[in-house]
């Protein structure tokens, strides 16, 4: 009995000490790359824009995680597409190419600036997406052939 | 001593737990931004348009048609793209007297050589729509008018025809 009393004492004085457990004791955090930005076939000296509303397009990430909690969205942003043999295009980022949905729908987005931290807020059941745009802006004598670059999204769930 | 060796391994188990937990507070994920670069244009001077000897006071044409005498431009890109061509053409071509003036410009574009596949007339100017063959090649004419005076001073005159392409 007195060993009970003393493990509830301490019990006590940890939950005061750290952030409550009971945002970190819900639904496990996850964030999924669903759907990357695709801008398919450009012509050199051609830019071409990828609205973060473009259903087929536009990157998608799909966040889970406790009900209704506060997250920041961090993007790591490249600043070209690589290409053969090392060829560089530039691609930009706008104040409003990024969106956050906590119905997950495309057409219901709040935007914001990729380039700075969002603070959004899970659903009722713990979910949300954010879509993302770009332009693409491939020079006069861009070298022919397939780019890639790779777009990062940290979600730090908020004390 | 017992009871308090107990107590030490709940606290250190609920640390741990916290740690842990507070370790699950942030995640990532990526993804990837894709784009396919089609074949970037070229375009080529081949010959100069050509008046070769001329009279004051007697205006000579070189049609477009001219194969041998037509200033030629050559043209390659990503095949069946739609493309833009912009002409910058001089008024006058100058040499040792007055400028020789030089003008009613006509083209003709094609996607051979010969003018004979897809061969179209048209106005050299600010703003010409084409496409490029199925071979991603274009090749465009162009001809135009001198007109001497009768006190034109002999000898060579030049002038220079620019011709932009773009997607």
């Amino acid at each position: 009995m007195k060993l009970i009393s003393w493990l509830a004492v301490g019990a006590s004085v940890l939950g005061a000490a750290v952030p409550p457990p009971v945002r970190a004791q819900g639904r496990p955090l996850t964030v999924t790359g669903v759907r990357g930005i695709t801008f398919g076939a450009v012509l050199p000296g051609v830019p071409r824009v990828i609205p973060r509303t473009d259903p087929a397009n536009s990157g998608q990430l799909d966040i889970r995680g406790p009900n209704q909690i506060q997250v920041l969205l961090t993007f790591i942003l490249p600043l070209t597409m690589t290409g053969p043999a090392g060829a560089l295009m530039p691609l930009t980022f706008s104040s409003a190419d990024a969106g956050y949905s906590q119905s997950q729908s495309i057409a219901s987005q709040v935007g914001f600036d990729p380039r700075q931290p969002f603070t959004a807020t899970l659903s009722n059941n713990g979910r949300g997406s954010v879509f993302v745009g770009a332009t693409a802006s491939p020079a006069a004598n861009q070298r022919a052939g397939a780019y890639t670059a790779t777009i990062t999204l940290t979600v730090t769930v908020l004390p | 001593m017992r009871t308090a060796s107990q107590l030490s391994l709940a606290v250190l188990a609920l640390v741990v737990f916290s740690a842990s937990a507070a370790q699950a507070q942030t995640n990532n994920a990526t993804i990837q931004a894709t784009a396919t670069v089609q074949s970037p244009i070229n375009v080529v001077g081949f010959q100069p348009l050509a008046f070769g000897n001329i009279f004051p006071g007697i205006n000579k044409l070189v049609d477009p048609s001219d194969l041998t005498n037509a200033g030629r431009f050559d043209v390659t890109g990503q095949a069946s793209t739609a493309v833009t061509l912009s002409f910058t053409l001089p008024a006058a071509l100058t040499g040792p007297g007055a400028p020789l003036p030089i003008g009613a410009y006509q083209a003709i574009r094609a996607d051979d050589a010969a003018q004979t596949t897809n061969a179209f007339f048209f106005g050299p100017g600010a703003s010409n729509a084409a496409t490029l063959s199925g071979a991603g090649a274009l090749h465009v004419w162009v001809g135009a008018t001198v007109t001497p005076p009768t006190n034109q001073a002999a000898g060579l005159y030049t002038g220079t025809i620019t011709m932009t392409v773009v997607y």
